[in-house]
């Protein structure tokens, strides 16, 4: 019995999934809207990361209020913008994957690995991101953790990426001289580094076999199904974008008080100790330590600001806030102005029980200990009796449900 | 910039992001080990191949029986005509992929003001949106391709 020829069946295979719609200048364009999507992604990332975790150099850009609605939202919207793209990219390059033999060199393997290692780590971040918006974790790794260092690999990826494929890239970046090279036919067309050459009818950029689509009519599709994901989903950060919010997790407006909640009171185990008529917030400073009950806070100079409320996943809530600026409470133990503060919630356990505020945003009079929301006392959901607010921080060092203020 | 010049200049470029890319990638695959246990590494690679499975082994090859159906289908469509029934059927698949993770979502962790839509129906009205607005634009572009014969203008392609 013969046997089969491992290059004449992935040759056979190339073909079944051949498409004259693929080329180099297909692949460098949809290259170019990824590449911009995940170093949107990657950049907002960080940036979210730091105000988190900040190291001694971070920043913390109080205003515009809004720059972390802006920032995160951005970072949802583009990573849900690159599932389409990163879909039809993969897709322009398919038969490079049913290449024979599949390994030519030492540097051929590693090029291939890199990929591999690209594709994989693209497709579960992209994926996991999204379903991590749902509050959802169906896998067995930390969400958070493995997101940050799979970004760190996936845009150094794209880096290497980048220098690899840089003679087909430039080959492919400028249409016209792609379109004049197509014309003259593929013996004269540009270098294609190892991308999908331009096709043998030398002009399937420029029209359609019958049935097909041409190059630009597949990338006007993509243009519009990226576009048709981002504006059913977007209307969770971007309020222009509400009325189309189909399938984003969250809507504006909804839940108590008109402002969504992402940790619940029931999540949080705080319910008997916030609603305890016994509570009280305690504010400390080296050895000076004052008390306040609720009515003791609501007597208080009160202050009210029109803030976002912006969560790590990417929704968003402008509303109204009224309470005691934060810098009045560290007034009144002692301490001066440009102190930090290591803030504490009623809550027993949880990765976020214990906030640090930096200095920037104690100084900052739109930072509130908030006791009403939309004109009516905070909804337990939403941290009564005290929770936090401060301009262009994320939701989840927006400390709900008060129980110390410690001045360091 | 002289051909020598420029062909310098590609390869510092690729030594100086391929650098950076490398040094990249070993500080993020460094970094999960100190963060991740060995079990959760585990899970995150088998994840990342049955991530690259499903990709490689459904999703295209799936694309790509589709893709020949339509090639069939809109071969007695004029190509602007096959390209809107390719692109909504495009759009249709990746916005009812995102739907359908969503609506399983919703049966595993609703909570309050977090997956409260009613996911099933909207994606009903996206299609009936999709169908309509794609039948009408197919309709009209047939129409006028048959006109334009009619009064001897050639069937035009798409322009590249």
């Amino acid at each position: 019995m013969q046997r089969p020829d491992p290059q004449k069946l992935t040759e056979a295979l190339a073909a079944r999934f051949a498409s004259p719609t693929r080329s180099t200048r297909l692949t460098v364009v949809l290259g170019r809207w990824l590449a911009l999507s995940f170093t949107v992604c990657f950049l907002t990332g960080l940036f979210s990361h730091g105000l988190q975790n900040p190291p001694s150099w971070m920043f913390f850009p109080a205003s515009p209020v809004w720059i972390y609605q802006l920032s995160q939202g951005l970072h949802v919207t583009a990573g849900i913008a690159s599932i389409p793209l990163l879909l039809a990219k993969l897709w322009s390059v398919y038969p490079e994957l049913l290449k024979w033999p599949p390994v030519k060199s030492l540097a051929h393997s590693l090029e291939r690995a890199s990929v591999a290692l690209f594709l994989a780590a693209s497709l579960l971040q992209l994926t996991t991101g999204l379903i991590n918006t749902y509050k959802w974790y169906p896998w067995p790794f930390p969400f958070r953790e493995t997101h940050y260092w799979l970004a760190w690999v996936i845009w150094g990826s794209l880096l290497l990426h980048i220098a690899v494929k840089l003679p087909a890239i430039i080959a492919g970046w400028n249409g016209r001289t792609v379109r004049r090279a197509e014309l003259r036919g593929p013996d004269r067309g540009p270098a294609t580094g190892g991308m999908p050459a331009p096709s043998a009818a030398g002009a399937q950029g420029l029209n359609a076999a019958p049935g097909r689509w041409s190059r630009r009519a597949f990338l006007t599709g993509v243009g519009v199904t990226t576009g048709a994901v981002v504006l059913t989903t977007a209307g969770q950060s971007f309020a222009w974008l509400s009325p189309l919010n189909l399938f984003a997790p969250r809507s504006m407006g909804t839940g108590p008080q008109s402002v969504p909640v992402n940790r619940t009171s029931a999540e949080a185990k705080v319910a008997d100790l916030a609603m305890s008529g016994h509570w009280s917030l305690a504010v400390t400073y080296k050895g000076t330590r004052r008390t306040f009950s609720l009515a003791e806070l609501q007597a208080l100079p009160q202050q009210e600001q029109e803030l976002p409320i912006a969560c790590v996943e990417g929704w968003s809530q402008v509303a109204r806030w009224r309470g005691v600026p934060i810098r009045d409470l560290v007034s009144a133990v002692g301490a001066p102005h440009d102190s930090a503060l290591r803030v504490t919630s009623l809550e027993p356990e949880g990765p976020y029980r214990h906030m640090s505020m930096p200095a920037k945003y104690v100084q900052d009079e739109r930072t509130l200990v908030a006791l009403e929301l939309n004109g009516a006392v905070l909804d337990l959901e939403h941290g009564y009796p005290a929770r936090i607010i401060a301009p262009g921080r994320p939701g989840v060092l927006q400390t709900k449900w008060l129980q110390t203020v410690e001045v360091l | 910039m002289n051909p020598s010049a420029a062909r310098n200049w590609v390869t510092a470029t690729r030594i100086v992001l391929g650098l950076a890319g490398i040094g990249l990638i070993g500080y993020g695959l460094l970094g999960l080990p100190t963060q991740l246990s060995p079990t959760q590494l585990v899970g995150l690679l088998t994840w990342m191949a049955l991530a690259v499975l499903l990709h490689d082994g459904v999703i295209v090859p799936l694309s790509t029986l589709t893709g020949a159906g339509l090639t069939r289908a809109g071969s007695r469509l004029r190509p602007v005509s096959a390209a809107v029934l390719r692109g909504a059927l495009m759009t249709g698949a990746v916005v009812s992929v995102i739907a359908g993770i969503l609506l399983k979502a919703q049966t595993e962790s609703r909570t309050i003001s977090a997956l409260e839509g009613d996911y099933a129906g909207n994606l009903v009205v996206f299609w009936a949106v999709l169908t309509i607005g794609a039948a009408v634009t197919i309709f009209t572009l047939e129409r006028t391709g048959r006109a334009r014969s009619g009064t001897g203008d050639s069937r035009q392609n798409v322009r590249p």
